[in-house]
Parts: C-alpha cells; sequence; structure tokens
C-alpha cells in the first residue's frame, strides 16, 4: 500500500506547477553554476600556478647561500580546490596568501580579483542551491501534505478504508522525497556532466566519494525540511496558514538566525582593532628596547659593525636581543591572527542554531573549503616555517666558517657569516605543500553536524508522525 | 466606495492569521535585534572615542615635527554611524581609520590588519532586513489572494455583478493593502526608534531624523511596490496558491538569485586585474622614487657631522643634539627628502586610484545589473540613506586627503619647508656648545650622559593648538541626491506594477 501511495503522490507532484517551476529553476541553476565553475576554476588554477612558480624561483634563486634561505619571505598561495564546485565556503573573500618567512608570518591578506566594496555575497554552488531556493522549495510541496488533503476531503476518504496512518505518513514522505530528488540528480548529473567535459577538474576516487558525502549531508538537509512542511500541515486545518507558518519559520531558520552569529562575534568576541594592533606591536617593542637598555640582553646588543671580533658588538647578544623582538613582534601578529580566527569560529559555532549553517559547515569540512580549511593552511605554514628552520641549521653544522647562529637581522648575519653562506642543492629544501585532510579525518570533523541534521531528522520525523497520528481528519 | 471596499479588505486582513503572525513576528524580530545591534554600534562608538582620544594623546607627546609625520603616528577615524543598525552596507567591511602622513595617500582599504577576512563567512544583519525579508514575504502573503482568492470564494464576481466598476475594487484593494502592510512597519519601526532613542551613547541630530524620516519613506514605497508585484501576480492566475507559489519563486529569485548573478555578470564584463598588477606597477615608482633617493645622499653626502639621537615609541626618534656640521646636513636632508616623499606619494596614488577606479566600476555595473530586484534597489536606498554606502566611505577618504593637505601645508609653514631645525630637533646653541666640547673632551662621558638625560627630562612637546582640525561632516542631502533615483525607480516599479494589475484585472475571468 506505501508503494501505491508513494506513487500516486509522486504522479500529483509530477503534473503540478510547483514541480515545473523548481525544476526549470534547479536546473537553470545548476547549469549555470557548472558554466560559472569551469570559467571561475581555470582562471583562479592559472592565477594560482602563476603566482606559485614566481614564488619558487625565487625561493630557488636564494639557494646560492644558505643564510638567504632563511631570509626569503615566501609568498604562499592557498590552491584552489576542485570540490569548490560543490561547496565554495566563501573562498572569495577568505585569506589566499600568506606572506612568511623563517621568523614571522605575517597576517594572512585576501588578494584576488574580488572587489572588496561589494557586500560579500555567497558564491551560488550546491550547497547554495539546496540550503536556500531547494529548501523552500521543498516546503512548496508538503505545506498541503494533510490539511491540504483534508480541505478537499480526500484524508479522510483515504483513512475511511483500511490503511493504517504511519503507511499514509511514510508514503507522503516518500512520495515528496523522490519528487524532490528527480530535479536534484537531474541538476547534479547536468553541472557535473558540464564540469568533467570541460577536462579542466580531474576528480580522482576520493573526490567521488567526498561528492557522495556532500549529496547524502544535502538530503539530510533537505529531508529536515520536508518533515518540518509535514509538521506543520499535520499541526494545521488551512493550507494556507500552513504556508505561512512555514514561509516565516524558513525566514527564522535559513536567513535570520544565520545571522545571530556574526551579532555575537562581534559582541563577546571581537578582536584587537588596528589601532590596538598597533598599539600592542609599539608596546611590545618598547618593553623590548627598554630591557635592551637595562642590559637584559648583555652589553652592546643592539651595537653593529660589519666585523664580528670589532670590540664594539657582542654577537651573543644581539642574537639574544634580536631574538626577543622577533618573537615579541611575532606573538603579536600571531595572537591577532587567532583572536580573529576564534571571532569566526566563534560566530560560526552559535550560528549552529540554524541548521542552514550546520549543513554548510558540513559541506565545507567534507570537500576541504572555507574556514576550517584557512585555519588548517596557517597551521601547516606554521609547521613548515620550524621544518625549513630545521633544514638551515642542520645545513649549517655542515660549515666550520659560521657562527651557528640565526637571528632576525639580515645584515647583520650576512656579514658576520652567522649562518653558512655556502650553495645548497634546492631539491633538498622543504618546499611547501599543503596537505588535505583525508576523507575519513574530515568525516570526523563533520560528525558532529552530521548528528545534528540526523538529530534534527529523527526530532521532526517524531513531531510529525505523532501529529498525524492525532490528526482531526474530519 | 472605493472607501467602503478599502475599509472591508482593511478590515479583513486585520483579522486574519497571516497578518497577526507576520506582525509579531516583525515586532519580536525588532525588539529582539535592536537592542543587539544598537549594543554594538555602542561598542563601536566607543572604540572610535577610545581611538581618537589615544590619537590626540599620542600627538600631543610629539617633540618635534618630524614625529608627527612618522610611522603612522598620526591617524584620523570614521565615526560608526548611528544608522547603520538600519543598514550595515560596507561600513564593517572597510577599514575606519587611516594614517595622515607625507608617505602615502590615503585611500580606501580592506586589509586584514584592519579588517577581520574570517568574518566574511558570517552574514550581517541590520534592521532593513527585517523590512527586505519578512515585511516582504507579508507583502506577498497579503497580496496573493486579493484577486485570485476572491475568485475562488465566489465573492469577486458577486462585487462585480452589481455597479461597482473594476477600477473602484482594484483601487481599494491597493489602498487596503497599502493600509494593512502599514500596520507592521510602522509599529515594529516606532518600536525600533523606542528602544534607539531610550539607549544611552545615542545622540539623534537633525541631520538623523531626517534620515531616519527618509528610510521609514523609503520603506512604506519598497513594501508599496512588492505588494503591487503581489498583485499582479495575483491578477494574472485563478488560484490563490498558484498565485503565492509564483510570487514566492520571483521572490527567492529576486533576494537570492540576482544579486549573486550581478556580481559573476560584472566580473566576466569588467574583470579586475591581478593585485599583482598594480603592485608591479607601485614597485617600479618606488624604485624611481628609490633612484632619487640615491641621488640625494650622492648630493648631500652623510649622516654629516655627530649626533645622538632619542628614539621613544617604537622608533619615534628626535635628534637630542648634534654639531655645527651635523645641523646643516640634516637640514639639507630633510629639505631634500620630504618633498621628494610627498611627489611620490601622489604618484603611487595615482596608480591605486586607477586601480581603485576599476573596482568602483565593477560595483557600478553589478549594481546597475541588481537593479533588476527591487530588493536590491532597497538595499541601495537604505545604505545610502544609513551613511554606509561606498560613497559615503568615499567621503571619508576625500575629506582625509584634504585634512593630509592641510597638515603638510602646516609642516612646510612651521618648519621652512622642511628645512627649519625645528622639524628633525629642539637643540639649541648652547646645547651645541656642550655637544662640541663633550666631543673635544672636554666633557666626561659620565657628565655628558647625566647632561643627556637632563636634557632629555626636559624636552617639551610641541604647541600644537594650531594643528590643523580634521572635520568630517557628512551631508544629508548628498545622501539623498544619491538615494532618489533609486527611489524613484522603486516607486515607478510600483506604479508600473498596478498599472499592469489595472490592465490585466480589466480582462480578468470571475466566474
Amino acid at each position: 500500500m506505501i508503494r501505491h501511495i508513494i506513487r500516486k503522490e509522486l504522479l500529483e507532484n509530477l503534473l503540478s506547477l510547483r514541480f515545473v517551476l523548481s525544476l526549470l529553476l534547479i536546473i537553470c541553476l545548476y547549469a549555470t553554476i557548472g558554466f560559472v565553475f569551469v570559467s571561475k576554476y581555470t582562471r583562479q588554477t592559472d592565477d594560482y600556478w602563476k603566482r606559485t612558480n614566481e614564488n619558487i624561483a625565487a625561493f630557488s634563486e636564494r639557494a646560492d647561500q644558505l643564510y638567504k634561505l632563511a631570509f626569503y619571505e615566501q609568498e604562499i598561495w592557498r590552491k584552489p580546490r576542485p570540490l569548490s564546485l560543490c561547496v565554495e565556503g566563501f573562498e572569495r573573500y577568505l585569506p589566499n596568501y600568506f606572506n612568511s618567512s623563517l621568523f614571522r608570518t605575517q597576517l594572512p591578506e585576501v588578494r584576488s580579483r574580488s572587489n572588496f566594496l561589494l557586500p560579500n555575497f555567497c558564491d551560488i554552488d550546491w550547497v547554495f542551491i539546496i540550503s536556500i531556493p531547494l529548501s523552500f522549495v521543498v516546503l512548496l510541496f508538503t505545506y498541503d501534505s494533510f490539511c491540504g488533503e483534508r480541505q478537499a476531503g480526500t484524508l479522510r476518504l483515504i483513512l475511511s478504508g483500511a490503511i493504517p496512518r504511519h503507511q499514509v505518513f511514510l508514503g507522503k514522505y516518500f512520495g515528496a522525497a523522490f519528487t524532490l530528488a528527480i530535479p536534484l540528480l537531474m541538476g547534479f548529473l547536468i553541472n557535473l556532466i558540464i564540469v568533467i567535459s570541460s577536462d579542466i577538474v580531474k576528480l580522482g576516487s576520493g573526490e567521488w566519494l567526498r561528492i557522495i558525502g556532500i549529496a547524502l549531508i544535502s538530503f539530510l538537509y533537505l529531508s529536515m525540511f520536508l518533515l518540518l512542511g509535514m509538521f506543520v500541515s499535520s499541526r494545521t486545518a488551512h493550507s494556507t496558514n500552513s504556508i505561512i507558518i512555514l514561509l516565516l519559520v524558513w525566514v527564522c531558520l535559513v536567513i535570520l538566525l544565520p545571522r545571530l552569529g556574526r551579532i555575537v562575534s562581534d559582541m563577546y568576541y571581537k578582536s584587537m582593532s588596528h589601532a590596538e594592533f598597533q598599539k600592542k606591536i609599539v608596546e611590545n617593542k618598547d618593553q623590548i628596547f627598554s630591557e635592551m637598555r637595562s642590559g637584559k640582553y648583555g652589553e652592546k646588543a643592539f651595537e653593529f659593525h660589519p666585523d664580528r671580533n670589532h670590540p664594539s658588538v657582542n654577537p651573543p647578544a644581539a642574537v639574544r636581543f634580536w631574538n626577543a623582538f622577533s618573537a615579541s613582534v611575532g606573538q603579536v601578529y600571531e595572537q591577532h591572527h587567532n583572536q580573529m580566527l576564534a571571532q569566526a569560529f566563534a560566530g560560526r559555532n552559535f550560528a549552529l542554531v540554524s541548521p542552514m549553517v550546520i549543513y554548510q559547515q558540513a559541506s565545507e569540512i567534507i570537500a576541504g573549503t572555507g574556514l576550517n580549511r584557512c585555519a588548517s593552511l596557517y597551521q601547516q605554514i606554521k609547521r613548515y616555517q620550524e621544518q625549513l628552520k630545521e633544514f638551515i641549521i642542520s645545513e649549517d653544522q655542515k660549515d666550520p666558517d659560521s657562527l651557528h647562529i640565526l637571528f632576525d637581522f639580515n645584515y647583520a648575519v650576512d656579514s658576520w657569516r652567522a649562518i653558512s653562506k655556502n650553495p645548497v642543492d634546492f631539491d633538498t629544501v622543504p618546499k611547501f605543500q599543503e596537505r588535505d585532510l583525508s576523507l575519513g579525518q574530515s568525516m570526523k570533523l563533520a560528525i558532529w553536524d552530521i548528528g545534528l541534521l540526523v538529530l534534527f531528522n529523527l526530532v521532526f520525523f517524531a513531531a510529525s508522525f505523532v501529529s498525524f497520528l492525532r490528526y482531526d481528519v474530519r | 466606495m472605493i472607501w467602503t471596499i478599502t475599509k472591508k479588505e482593511f478590515l479583513l486582513n486585520l483579522m486574519t492569521f497571516k497578518f497577526t503572525v507576520g506582525t509579531i513576528l516583525c515586532i519580536v524580530l525588532m525588539s529582539v535585534f535592536m537592542p543587539v545591534l544598537v549594543n554594538d554600534y555602542q561598542m563601536r562608538l566607543q572604540e572610535y572615542n577610545e581611538n581618537v582620544t589615544d590619537k590626540q594623546a599620542d600627538l600631543q607627546t610629539a617633540k618635534v615635527y618630524m614625529n608627527i609625520n612618522m610611522g603612522g603616528r598620526y591617524m584620523v577615524h570614521r565615526p560608526p554611524s548611528i544608522l547603520s543598525v538600519f543598514s550595515k552596507g560596507v561600513e564593517n567591511q572597510l577599514a575606519s581609520s587611516v594614517k595622515i602622513e607625507t608617505n602615502t595617500v590615503p585611500g580606501l582599504s580592506a586589509r586584514s590588519s584592519e579588517v577581520n577576512p574570517y568574518l566574511s563567512v558570517l552574514p550581517t544583519m541590520d534592521i532593513s532586513l527585517i523590512f527586505k525579508i519578512v515585511v516582504s514575504v507579508l507583502a506577498l502573503l497579503v497580496a496573493c489572494d486579493v484577486i485570485s482568492g476572491e475568485r475562488e470564494q465566489g465573492t469577486l464576481k458577486l462585487i462585480l455583478s452589481g455597479t461597482v466598476a473594476r477600477h473602484q475594487v482594484l483601487l481599494g484593494k491597493l489602498l487596503a493593502g497599502q493600509l494593512t502592510l502599514l500596520v507592521p512597519l510602522t509599529i515594529s519601526f516606532l518600536v525600533g526608534l523606542s528602544i534607539l532613542l531610550f539607549s544611552p551613547m545615542v545622540d539623534l541630530t537633525a541631520s538623523d531624523w531626517a534620515r531616519i524620516s527618509l528610510i521609514y519613506v523609503a520603506s512604506v514605497i519598497f513594501v508599496s511596490a512588492i505588494y503591487n508585484i503581489g498583485l499582479f501576480v495575483s491578477t494574472l492566475t485563478k488560484r490563490p496558491a498558484i498565485s503565492l507559489i509564483a510570487g514566492l519563486f520571483f521572490w527567492i529569485v529576486f533576494i537570492m538569485v540576482v544579486p549573486n548573478a550581478a556580481v559573476y555578470f560584472a566580473s566576466q564584463i569588467a574583470p579586475l586585474e591581478l593585485e599583482e598588477k598594480v603592485d608591479s606597477q607601485l614597485e617600479l615608482i618606488m624604485q624611481e622614487r628609490q633612484a632619487e633617493v640615491k641621488k640625494i645622499r650622492e648630493e648631500i653626502p652623510g649622516p654629516g657631522g655627530n649626533e645622538v639621537s632619542n628614539f621613544y615609541d617604537d622608533f619615534q626618534f628626535y635628534v637630542l643634539v648634534c654639531d655645527k656640521e651635523g645641523m646643516e646636513w640634516r637640514r639639507k636632508y630633510h629639505a631634500a627628502l620630504s618633498p621628494l616623499y610627498i611627489k611620490y606619494a601622489d604618484k603611487l596614488w595615482q596608480i591605486e586610484h586607477l586601480h581603485f577606479k576599476s573596482l568602483l566600476q565593477q560595483k557600478q555595473l553589478t549594481n546597475n545589473f541588481s537593479r533588476i530586484s527591487p530588493i536590491s534597489m532597497y538595499d541601495y536606498i537604505m545604505s545610502n540613506l544609513a551613511d554606509t554606502d561606498t560613497a559615503s566611505c568615499q567621503y571619508f577618504i576625500d575629506r582625509a586627503k584634504a585634512h593630509r593637505e592641510e597638515v603638510i601645508d602646516y609642516l612646510r609653514l612651521k618648519t621652512d619647508r622642511f628645512s627649519s631645525a625645528s622639524y628633525f630637533t629642539q637643540c639649541t646653541e648652547a646645547d651645541m656648545v656642550v655637544y662640541q666640547e663633550y666631543l673635544d673632551g672636554k666633557i666626561l662621558e659620565d657628565d655628558f650622559q647625566k647632561w643627556k638625560e637632563k636634557k632629555i627630562a626636559q624636552m617639551i612637546p610641541l604647541d600644537l593648538r594650531d594643528f590643523p582640525q580634521f572635520i568630517y561632516q557628512p551631508s544629508v542631502a548628498k545622501s539623498f541626491n544619491r538615494a532618489i533615483p533609486d527611489l524613484a525607480l522603486l516607486f515607478f516599479i510600483g506604479v508600473l506594477f498596478f498599472v499592469l494589475s489595472f490592465v490585466t484585472f480589466l480582462k480578468y475571468d470571475v466566474r
């Protein structure tokens, strides 16, 4: 009997105006974003490789003298991801440029072709289409699941037979689910065909598994709205009232609640302002200078002479001073960066009251884009700095003429031969390579978000089921 | 008759479930979000006040005129707009303070050190969102069954079977719908305004009141336009369910698809250059500058003579004392170098300005494309009136640039075009004599150190009472001028859709 109900619901929906409009909207959107992605990804990849190759070329030029490698400020760029097709994760507006040397990582910057004068809209990707228009469309399919049939008088006819209510409920749920699956799967296919046939994106088995993962999470998200629609429909007697309530609930869940995160983060987790940041740097530098003047690092710590044996200089004191200076300033940069990241994460975590944000975050983690990726990239760059430093120190040990001291004063390190000036084989020099999380690790990170979506589904399923069992069909 | 129909429709609307839920939701959202937004404004205002006070205090510690000009010591800040609670615009995306120095010309920027780029994942909230989303949905809900609903119920043919003209029916329904929507709009507006007025640190001036009035008028025109669109859709369909679905589809397209698509199309038609290209052009100018600096250093080789400097506050420094030769060298050196940096600051700005113009062009194109959507138009009007749009940020920068010119003229006047000793030292003839004696060995090291410390303690800050003040007073008239075209267009859209509804209704089959 459930199959009959599903078939009936499916046919009814397929012949309705809302299905036609939804199909048109979804196919147009998916086709458009397919073409948009192809041109955008091509440009992003070209830009990325041009910049990265320039950085490597400039880095390799410095391999003629080991100490130069220590002072080279590498320009590390964030690589475009093929799965930004599914979820771009606001990467257009997130930092993609990291200037990093052995002694300090500057604050990451946004250096793309984006226009900071424009409001920050999210790119239209799979997640955008599903989280906003499609979730809205789902409500349009289910707002009159029960109350519509009750108004038409057909619900009591169905239930006056020997059909148990749970079969009617499940039949309607799966009928609506299959109806929505049709345009959704068509959209996915059209989009993937456009992207794959362009030959600019190579999707391996890992990427396919992630796409399937995102598709399953998308289903969980839409199912939640489906059950919400059925719940409200089973609580009202008129379909007009049902659509009104659902619309306003949708507006709150999808549009208003995600914005709470920004408000909370601005109020309670605000990072240093630019003026405070500058002031902190000044204070720290002052502190170091006054310590230097008090003799904390030794005598003549700030003095310099090209001859390291000149009586006016004290290289060990200079090393202590410059390392303290560099660490102190670096600490301010790192603190400011961590505060900025913490502010964003706090806002994001608070916004998880909205299922849309949960869905967005889970998809970003699976696809390897978005805020989590930026945070991971920054940590990887810091680890790479350490790795490069160890390499330079170990190579430097091979030079008996070197003082074997590394500190943040280029001219002094050069003049005093504090670090070896011997050439080094560039192939042995560690180069930065971003490491992606494995699918298992991504799933582990996303498990709470997926769990929340499952929980929402269970709650709405239970609520709508119980509500329908008690629904007055007269 | 029109008034009778209006009254009947209005009273009926007031008693509907959708009106009650919509109004309550508007009031609740306003009551929840307004205090939070006001609190956020108060925090930004406090931060602004602290920054201004700090910078004033910093400036008052300057010992020589060179200190005003060095390393971002002097900055000007843009105060947060109180009306940003209504529309955030781009205020949070752009830096709200700029350095005033001879080496750089102020410009709009959004660098990571000034604005947190990670917050771009979090959408912003302001009051216009409640009107844009909730009230516009309510307008569609009210309008969708105005004609098709009555047709479905069978009451429309009853009304028109009498002597009531169709235009009277439509006008009555239009007025009733507008009045119905005015109720939640006005009530929530008043609630928000009361919360704003009773908040500490909020002081509304006459121009703020003018803007608030215009914001209200713009919101009324916007809601009226959406209602007329819903009315038009209702006259095209026979069932309210269909008109609601069609209306909501358009709404989704207007609110989500059009703004994003506009950005995409604008970026295809007017793509931006890579920042590296701009950076390389700037690099060329800076190399040119360096070459000229090198020439100056060759013509005025130095450092000449002897000097003792004192460092404080992050490499702020002044020359404590120097000999005659040192004095001469410094005077020539600064007289030659400072104008050079000013000249090249302008050249660098030309390059940055060209890049900025391309950003503005793309933005203009985006705005033009997105004007298909009345919701986008409303957005622009709100940010114009709230003084949080790009033009108001640009005005701040223009004022900062003008102020920089005033500061440069001031420094030129006070330091005789940077050639006076007061630019870099407070050293007197008597000090130079003492220093010469020290150099000749007539004063011992310890005594000289004591003299130095006494001299540092006696240093007095500059008298800056005649220092040019930064004045920033945005004009209501200019904001209104910027908002007028969109306001007129929105009004025109409302009228257009009403005319279309009228034409369609005249032919509407009421059976």
